[in-house]
């Protein structure tokens, strides 16, 4: 009897998990960003990262994200703002090379919108951030928009002299966009 | 009078001609200290006020050349051939680099695909799309270079006012100036008008 239980999970389990699982398309999927600077609006990207995704709509309790940033691939085209963001002032990538987001529960908000619950740990700091989630099903794959809005000074990023949120915002937005594809 | 008349320049062309002097010789000093400076908000700051004061150099060139347009230049003081032809190349000159400069350092900026605000109040828009290094480098180089030929024909134009003022002792100089002024420099001088 007890044989059969623990068969009967070690069987069903992973396929309830791979069930869920999805392959990411690195080159079609993309993690953007948009701060305010000098009063004007700036998009940026990190151009390498590298994220685990658990999703199924209809079983919200078994959904994960984890997600896992190069901090250093940060694009903003700008020559003189890229070579700046990636040092002590900012991200400080000698010393915190990665972030790392990963969720802790999925929920529904009353409107409907999917949330995720996380950590988000990034410049030595870990702080719970929620990303709305919009998920789209097309053909064999799907299409996962995530988007959140982070303060970069709880993050000490920018802080010293460069925590004036006159000059750089306080606010920036993260947008997440990834391509899925099911697992064969 | 603010209209220019046919021994002086107006007080509009006179206005023009000693605020974008000024204003120039600003940029420079700000120009030639900011790029020295360690990366700080006070660098931004800084940059920010270059930017926004170029652009006002800019709008100031734009209106004092439409004034000159518009506008008769007082009758040009008798002098040989060459100086004359001189004074009228080193005046166009003076025209095409105040106009050149900050127009340089627009297309750096947006080419760089750095903001831009006048003084904080409105958008400026870019004059590219984004960032192009080629142009960046391009509109850096061009903006350095016309500012050291501007200093070189500005200390050429200088030293010809000076010249006609105290060598030639005519009224080059004088009806650049307030007319109230030119009694105080005479006095100064010893010179009785």
């Amino acid at each position: 009897m007890k044989t059969g239980l623990v068969f009967t999970v070690l069987v069903l389990l992973p396929l309830a998990v791979f069930a869920r699982a999805w392959k990411v398309d690195a080159a079609r999927s993309s993690l953007a960003f948009s701060g305010t600077y000098q009063g004007e609006t700036f998009d940026g990207r990190f151009k390498h990262f590298d994220a685990k995704v658990n999703y199924d709509p209809a079983d919200l309790a078994q959904a994960k994200f984890d997600v896992t940033v190069d901090i250093a691939s940060v694009d903003t085209a700008n020559t003189e703002r890229d070579q700046a963001l990636p040092g002590k002032d900012f991200f400080d990538t000698a010393q915190f090379p990665r972030a790392h987001f990963v969720t802790t529960r999925f929920r529904k908000a009353a409107n409907g919108q999917v949330l995720a619950d996380g950590t988000l740990s990034l410049r030595g700091v870990s702080k719970p951030v929620t990303l709305a989630v919009k998920f789209a099903p097309l053909g064999h794959g799907a299409t996962l928009d995530v988007e959140t809005t982070l303060k970069r000074l709880d993050f000490g990023i920018g802080g010293g002299d460069w925590a004036d949120t006159s000059m750089i915002g306080n606010a920036v937005t993260v947008r997440g966009r990834l391509q899925l594809s099911k697992v064969p | 009078m603010l209209r220019n008349t046919d021994t002086r320049w107006g007080s509009v062309a006179q206005t023009f001609h000693w605020l974008i002097a000024a204003l120039i010789v600003v940029q420079g000093a700000i120009g030639l200290t900011m790029v020295e400076l360690g990366m700080t908000p006070t660098k931004v700051k800084v940059f920010a006020l270059h930017k926004s004061i170029g652009l006002t150099v800019l709008a100031l060139v734009l209106l004092r050349l439409a004034w000159r347009l518009i506008q008769r230049a007082p009758r040009e003081v008798s002098m040989p051939p060459w100086q004359r032809a001189a004074a009228r190349l080193s005046h166009f000159l003076l025209y095409v680099l105040i106009l050149a400069l900050p127009f340089s350092g627009w297309l750096f900026n947006s080419a760089a695909n750095f903001p831009l605000e006048w003084f904080g109040i409105f958008h400026v828009p870019s004059l590219t799309r984004g960032l192009d290094p080629v142009l960046k480098a391009f509109a850096l180089r061009a903006h350095v270079v016309l500012f050291w030929v501007l200093v070189a024909v500005v200390a050429i134009h200088v030293f010809a006012a000076l010249w006609h003022h105290y060598r030639q002792r005519d009224d080059v100089l004088l009806r650049m100036l307030p007319a109230r002024r030119k009694r105080n420099l005479f006095r100064r001088q010893g010179v009785s008008p």
